[in-house]
């Protein structure tokens, strides 16, 4: 479960990202977050990963306060939690098996599990006959699952998605949310996507948390987001 | 061992900034033997100087046994003189008749009474030779004093220069080192930037992000004072049979092969000391993590 209580967020540039942010989503919710750009849709992800602090309020992850966790705990708390990034942050050096098999070296485990954790999860999102590619050599939609496979290669609790459909064609987007939300079903992970992306939300009926300037708006279960 | 081939992945990738920090290292420690050779060296020379008679006294002939007594006791007073010994006429007439053996023309119509009775003194430290020097001549029973105090002021100097220029020649391409160190490894960071954001944003710890740049750092040390000591012991291999031949009845070579172990391990602890520091160094400037 992940708690937001009264999180406000303010950037040194005196720009206000997130206002009183209040919402709890509990486990093995299928979450979208969307807004415009600037809404505080990346705001949101990065503070649940502690990449940024809140100027003010509390973030819960399962009762535990993740603003209280020391510094040198925040790598524990990010085991727990997968995240695909916007610009999908893949090594362009390393291949899709070597992108995919990063989570799992920063765990120390061993080269037979690895090999085995990282074949199941490619297998998962179809791409076991592209794992000695470079990331050069991917279309978009192979990058974005590759980025996935890399999110949930160490079984997080929580898989984070921030704008994963951003540069897909509509086939490619809604393949890519299919694999989020087969992902939510098979393995109950908490899936939160940022988005703007319309045509995907409506399509898939989940719950909807709309952002505007900072602030909730809307939060709807199978909800819809309307663009003006 | 993951980080360990990771490290090596790395320094493989830019050949050139490895080779950079290996020779640096190489270098500053190969100078470092060579200026730990030589201090030795000079030390050893020095002891032996120090150990022959410094201050060789001769007495006018109307000087008693007695007499010269008490000038030795007046010496030793001085707290100076590692050792006095009495040569009476007799003894020196022995040596002279040694040292000329083999020349039957000198030794003709020489008696004891040709020769002085002298004293040989050793002095603590060379550099008291001259106050022991003035204490004899002041005796107006001493005709003549020889002393080798140039010789022995020329080596301590020389050691104290070689010494001090040690220090501080070492000391500047330690630093050189350091700053190399610090360096390649801060531009292995900037190019390493991306890969350190992923790998702490997927939960590695600030010591496993690190890890790999402390074997590189460790990796220079090892590899430059290996490889710096080995140049010392060809080097000295090479040329040790023709500096011992100037050197004479000075035995400094051949030097003992367990000198250059312990020379080894002392500077790859040092080495390895600079290669990780420097890397600390680098890291805590260098790396960000959020």
């Amino acid at each position: 479960m992940i708690k937001f209580e009264s999180v406000n967020k303010k950037y040194h540039s005196g720009e206000t990202a997130l206002e009183d942010i209040s919402v709890t989503i509990e486990n093995g919710d299928f979450v979208f977050v969307v807004g415009t750009s600037g809404a505080g849709k990346s705001t949101l992800l990065k503070l649940i990963t502690r990449e940024i602090l809140p100027t003010s309020g509390h973030i819960y992850f399962n009762d535990q306060d993740i603003l209280k966790i020391p510094r040198s705990k925040v790598p524990i708390l990010r085991r727990r939690i997968g995240t695909v990034f916007q610009d999908f942050k893949l090594l362009l050096t390393k291949t899709v098996f070597e992108n995919v098999a990063v989570p799992l070296e920063v765990l120390s485990q061993k080269e037979s599990t690895i090999e085995r954790e990282v074949s199941t999860v490619l297998e998962k999102v179809g791409l076991l006959e592209k794992a000695n590619s470079f990331p050069l050599q991917l279309s978009g939609g192979e990058i974005q699952r590759t980025a996935i496979a890399r999110a949930i290669v160490s079984k997080p609790e929580i898989l984070l998605a921030d704008e994963p459909t951003g540069d897909l064609d509509p086939k490619n987007s809604l393949d890519i949310v299919r694999l989020l939300e087969k992902i939510n079903q098979d393995d109950k992970t908490i899936v939160i996507m940022a988005t703007h992306n319309a045509q995907v939300v409506n399509h898939f009926k989940k719950r909807v948390i709309v952002l505007d300037k900072g602030k909730i708006v809307k939060d709807e279960k199978e909800g819809k987001y309307e663009t003006s | 061992m993951r980080q360990a081939k990771q490290a090596i992945k790395i320094i493989r990738r830019s050949p050139y900034q490895a080779l950079a920090a290996t020779l640096a290292m190489s270098l500053t420690f190969f100078i470092t033997s060579i200026f730990v050779i030589l201090i030795i060296g000079g030390q050893i020379v020095l002891n032996y100087i120090e150990q022959r008679p410094q201050v060789i006294a001769f007495f006018k002939d109307d000087a008693k046994e007695s007499q010269i007594n008490e000038v030795m006791e007046k010496v030793k007073s001085t707290n100076l003189i590692k050792d006095v010994k009495y040569v009476s006429k007799e003894e020196a007439l022995a040596i002279y008749r040694e040292r000329n053996k083999d020349e039957p023309l000198l030794l003709e119509s020489v008696t004891a009474d040709f020769l002085p009775a002298s004293i040989d003194i050793s002095v603590k430290k060379a550099q008291d030779i001259n106050e022991v020097t003035k204490l004899i001549k002041e005796n107006p029973l001493v005709e003549r004093v020889i002393t080798p105090e140039n010789l022995v002021e020329q080596l301590v100097k020389w050691t104290k220069t070689i010494r001090t220029g040690g220090i501080v020649f070492v000391s500047t391409l330690l630093a050189v080192s350091f700053l190399i160190i610090i360096m390649v490894i801060g531009m292995r960071i900037a190019l390493r930037r991306d890969e350190i954001s992923i790998m702490s944003l997927v939960g590695a710890t600030k010591w496993y992000i690190s890890k790999p740049f402390f074997i590189e750092g460790a990796f220079y040390g090892v590899v430059g004072a290996s490889i710096a000591v080995f140049l010392t012991y060809v080097l000295i291999l090479f040329y040790s049979p023709n500096i011992q031949q100037f050197l004479g009845p000075i035995q400094v070579f051949p030097i003992d092969p367990l000198f250059f172990i312990y020379l080894w391990l002392g500077e790859m602890l040092c080495a390895v000391s600079i290669g990780i520091v420097g890397a600390s160094i680098a890291l805590y400037r260098y790396l960000k993590i959020k």
